[in-house]
């Protein structure tokens, strides 16, 4: 690991240990804040309830995720070759995009019904916005001499997008893509929180409603680590694919 | 491997001294662009294996006459481009090479030399082939496998300048391939090209705003008026070759540019005049 890792890794440790201390030293109620220590006894006891939540919601986020990436990712070569059709859509996309996505949950809920299809249609609809400006941002931000270059090589719109469009996309459109994974799951639990029967959301929302706040902080904690190794790892691949930055 | 060296080979095979054949021919060349008239009437004829150079004032539309031979730009009408002596649409004819390297950082070296060879559809292993077998002559060998951010100024130029040779045509167009490399690198490149000229055999247009720069490495220089641009002088450059250094500080030389000079500065005063500059 790189120091750089460890040295978040303790500063993490130091500012647990604070919290903790805090806690403690002025008795504060746990259901206002409860010590790390309880959350994570909390996290070890109902383990295989907050595994199967997680799973769900990970399941919804990433399959979102990819629906909503490759549909975005594709669009935005389209409307980067047909220009006339981009001036007529992309306005509208905006629009669209402009209002918070938890004001479509409630629609989705209904028209998909409460099981994992409303989750994944939402996820996938606020990734594939994200992912779709982001790459037609890219698409269409190249050099106009690189451009000219290609053409004076004989390059035809095709070529000039595989050889040189899509290349120079590639650093935007992964930053859509990291941006996106934790917007895909705050989008699937937010949405969990408003109708399901499974999933993390659902499990914050059942155990608010105990009054079980551990078990909302526990299931917080696995949704941040979640989060974190899904970030982590499009970061990961970011980097291999725009090596050039 | 052999395949490549026999295109390298033949690429190296020195013609003799070019019959004059014109390879590219301009007649009443214009274009306006709204209310500027950027090119006015210009005739220019560029013998097959000729070397080239024009200089001008900023601003008198030597842009605009290199993107209409690059085929990028159409030229107004009653003006006529002749390639072969035939009118052409020039795009995809001319090996065109910008002011700047326009390398593209996610290729090596070798995959950006053979850009243009891809775009014209010959396989990749191939065209990787010949550009290895090239790399030595252009100063990049052990260099293939670079990227271009881990290039010094000089050795992008050479890769662009590569990328343009290995875009196999007979017409070269390069764009002061050289104006933003610094005076030893540039005195450097300036011999190496006509080294690598004098072995490849192309017809070359070279366009330098340096009239040292013009006045060694062309057979011939043309200098532009100011805007409207158009063909004011063409001086034929009869030192004899392969030139090197020295030949800056002859007498010849010196006559040359004074006559050169002051064509270019009484032009570059019209264009200040006109608050253009």
């Amino acid at each position: 690991m790189s120091r750089a890792t460890w040295r978040g890794l303790a500063g993490g440790l130091v500012l647990l240990a604070l919290w903790e201390g805090v806690v403690r030293g002025l008795g504060i109620a746990p259901w206002i804040l409860p010590p790390p220590s309880g959350i994570l006894a909390t996290t070890w006891t109902v383990r295989g309830a907050l595994l199967d939540a997680g799973a769900m919601t990970l399941f919804e986020a990433t399959a979102g995720y990819g629906i909503g990436a490759v549909l975005g990712i594709a669009l935005a070569m389209l409307l980067a070759l047909a220009t006339p059709l981009r001036k007529l859509v992309l306005p509208m996309v905006v629009a669209v995009n402009s209002v918070p996505v938890a004001a479509y949950a409630p629609l989705a809920l209904l028209w998909f019904g409460t099981g994992a299809l409303s989750k994944i249609i939402m996820v996938a609809f606020i990734v594939g916005f994200t992912v779709f400006l982001n790459t037609l941002d890219g698409l269409l931000r190249v050099d106009p001499a690189a451009v000219a270059l290609l053409r004076s090589f004989g390059a035809g719109r095709l070529g000039v997008l595989w050889r040189l469009r899509v290349p120079s996309a590639l650093p935007a459109m992964l930053v859509g893509l990291r941006v996106s994974t934790v917007r895909s799951m705050i989008v699937a639990i937010v949405t969990e929180m408003l109708g399901s029967q499974k999933g993390l959301g659902w499990t914050i929302f059942e155990a608010v409603l105990q009054i079980d706040f551990l078990r909302v902080w526990a299931a917080i904690l696995v949704a941040s680590l979640i989060s974190l190794g899904f970030f982590a790892a499009v970061g990961a691949l970011e980097r291999r694919v725009v090596f050039w930055r | 491997m052999t395949n490549a060296a026999d295109q390298l080979d033949q690429l190296l095979t020195v013609g003799e001294a070019p019959a004059a054949r014109t390879k590219l021919q301009l007649r009443g060349v214009s274009r306006r662009f709204g209310a500027v008239q950027a090119l006015a009437k210009v005739d220019l004829g560029i013998a097959e294996g000729e070397f080239v150079t024009l200089i001008g004032p900023s601003g008198c539309g030597k842009s605009t006459l290199f993107n209409i031979v690059a085929g990028l730009l159409e030229a107004d009408p009653g003006g006529e481009v002749l390639l072969d002596g035939a009118p052409a649409s020039l795009l995809g004819k001319v090996a065109f090479m910008p002011q700047r390297d326009l390398l593209l950082p996610w290729r090596n070296v070798l995959d950006n030399a053979i850009l243009a060879a891809e775009v014209e559809g010959r396989p990749k292993r191939e065209a990787r082939e010949l550009a290895r077998a090239m790399a030595a002559d252009f100063g990049l060998k052990g260099f293939e496998n670079h990227y271009p951010q881990q290039l010094s100024g000089g050795m992008r130029q050479r890769v662009a300048l590569m990328r343009t040779f290995l875009f196999d045509r007979d017409l070269m167009l390069l764009d002061e391939p050289f104006g933003a490399l610094d005076a030893l690198t540039r005195a450097m490149m300036q011999r190496w090209l006509l080294d690598i000229w004098s072995r490849y055999r192309r017809t070359i247009l070279f366009i330098t705003h340096d009239i040292d720069e013009a006045i060694f490495l062309g057979d011939r220089v043309v200098v532009m008026s100011a805007r409207p641009g158009s063909i004011k002088l063409e001086r034929r450059i009869d030192l004899p070759r392969p030139r090197d250094p020295a030949l800056l500080t002859t007498p010849a030389f010196n006559a040359i540019k004074r006559e050169l000079l002051d064509a270019v500065e009484e032009e570059s005063m019209k264009t200040f005049a006109s608050g253009a500059a």
